[in-house]
């Protein structure tokens, strides 16, 4: 749909709206928590669209995010990204799916030599390769049409969700037994890669919000020593330098999955002013914000979460009850507090519990010490 | 200690409102106390002075004046309140010229406008002493001039 097709937002709502969403950087009053349900494909979905036609269309897929913001009144920020980035950039191919984000069919390394002999793109080439075209047009058109819900991302995932986008994962996890040292070299890599990204961000749009943390280094695949060795300390590294490179400021560590055993390594993590930490589970449970908040409270602002399966496939009435707990432990945390989702909002999950996790967010989440 | 300023290092301070007296006076103080960074290898150093809303920082060899860059935000201690080990790369080019230890990089607290985040900084662990390097600084003047206009 093209951009006249869409009625116009209400500035009233945007400039509400942006004043919730700074308040946990920027420590200035507002009246409630903010709520953040990382609304991707699922906007798509609002509009009777696949998540095929949502990442085929990056101009359009922003149109469609920016509307369900103000639809559900939640952060008015024009995200699109998905997992599978960084692949096509170095030789993977890509295959388009109706009712996924795109997937990897074919990767670029396949045996240790070539991980020796894998060489990571310039800044220059990164910008121009289809990760970061097709992510600039979702950007430029948020900027040019939405320019208060613009927001210089760059979806960088972990050094090991860059790897295996590199590398198969079933190469990369029987490396991690067999030859550690290989797996380093390309987790090394990685970080350059993330560096260099981060950085062509910055020069385009003058800063940059990098996404990072771990999906697939969580504890139900790897133990925490190669957590630490192969997630923690590269991705701690790229961001290190990816700050001292004068980029940034904004730092989003998404630790999704489970993260029990060690989730208090991050506490360590680089920070910057601008930064959020969001861990998704405890073993099999929801992270407890209130854990959250006891670990991270005093350094950074804590994104609290309710669980993606409850709100894909659970009643409004117990999206609401989990989102009202995590939203009462969270609300006063000293450094800003945001509610949201786990990972991304699921493609077709019912308006009604998206609904039901900002209504939590209202009535429970009002600031009382402003 | 008397330093040489290129023209074109001159036309940046100038540019950014610093003061050739001061910088001399910054990095005098910094040879006279050994209050400053010194590179692990080669012959640089960074001098750091601290007022109520600046820290300016000189980069300087023996014979002349490198870079000199500043921010706003203040410095208030370790993220945290205490050194935690983090083991990996986290030992920075530069040793503290009072104690020689490696300064690491840490989270500090900085403190601007009110708000207290976090941000990366370079820490002797030992002297309690704090700096930023060149490149973050960069990155705080875009934190900076975020809260300048949020908090306004
Ligand atoms: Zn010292």
């Amino acid at each position: 749909m093209p951009a006249k097709d869409y009625a116009p937002i209400d500035q009233n709502w945007l400039e509400d709206a942006g004043s919730l969403w700074t308040t946990p950087w920027v420590d200035k009053p507002s009246e409630r928590v903010i709520v953040d349900p990382i609304i991707l494909s699922h906007a798509a979905s609002l509009f009777r669209k696949n998540a095929g036609y949502f990442y085929q269309n990056p101009d359009e897929a922003i149109r469609m995010v920016c509307h369900a913001c103000e639809l559900y009144d939640v952060t008015p920020v024009g995200h699109y990204l998905y997992a599978d980035y960084w692949g096509q950039d170095y030789g993977a191919e890509i295959k388009i799916q109706t009712n996924s984000p795109p997937g990897i069919t074919k990767r670029p390394i396949k045996t240790a030599e070539d991980v020796d002999n894998f060489e990571v793109l310039e800044t220059e080439d990164l910008a121009k390769g289809p990760t970061l075209t097709t992510h600039y047009k979702a950007l430029d058109t948020c900027k040019e049409e939405f320019p208060h819900m613009f927001a210089p991302i760059t979806q960088l995932g972990g050094t090991m969700e860059v790897a295996t986008n590199w590398a198969a994962i079933e190469d990369v996890f029987m490396w991690m037994i067999t030859e550690p040292e290989l797996v380093d070299k390309l987790c090394v890599k990685a970080g350059d890669h993330m560096v260099n990204a981060c950085k062509a961000t910055a020069e385009r749009y003058g800063a940059n919000v990098m996404i990072t943390g771990s999906v697939i280094a969580s504890g139900d695949l790897m133990d925490t020593e190669q957590i630490k060795r192969f997630s923690f300390q590269p991705v701690s590294r790229a961001v290190r330098k990816v700050l001292n490179a004068g980029a940034g400021p904004g730092i989003y560590y998404h630790l999704c999955g489970n993260h029990t055993d060690d989730f208090q390594m991050w506490k360590n993590a680089p920070m910057s002013p601008f930064t959020i930490v969001q861990i998704g589970y405890d073993g099999q449970n929801i992270f407890p914000t209130s854990k959250l908040v006891e670990h991270f409270g005093d350094r950074c602002t804590c994104f609290g979460t309710v669980d993606t399966k409850l709100v894909d496939r659970g009643t409004p009435a117990q999206v609401y009850e989990q989102a009202k707990e995590q939203v009462l432990a969270g609300k006063d945390s000293p450094r800003g507090f945001i509610l949201g989702t786990a990972c991304e909002c699921p493609t077709n999950a019912p308006p009604v519990n998206v609904h039901a996790l900002v209504k939590a967010a209202k009535d429970h989440g009002k600031y009382e010490k402003f | 200690m008397d330093i040489k300023i290129t023209e074109e290092l001159d036309n940046t301070l100038k540019d950014n409102g610093f003061k050739k007296e001061e910088i001399q006076e910054l990095i005098d103080n910094a040879e006279s106390s050994g209050v400053k960074l010194k590179a692990r290898d080669g012959d640089v150093s960074i001098a750091k002075g601290v007022s109520d809303n600046l820290t300016m920082y000189a980069v300087y060899s023996p014979s002349e004046l490198l870079d000199v860059y500043a921010h706003k935000m203040s410095i208030l201690g370790l993220t945290g309140g205490e050194l935690n080990d983090v083991d990996y790369d986290d030992a920075s080019d530069w040793t503290c010229a009072k104690c020689g230890e490696i300064a690491l990089e840490r989270n500090v607290d900085m403190t601007y406008m009110g708000v207290t985040r976090p941000g990366p900084g370079l820490v002797c662990p030992k002297c309690d002493e704090f700096y930023v390097s060149d490149g973050v600084a960069k990155t705080l003047k875009t934190a900076e001039s975020i809260l300048e206009e949020k908090r306004a």
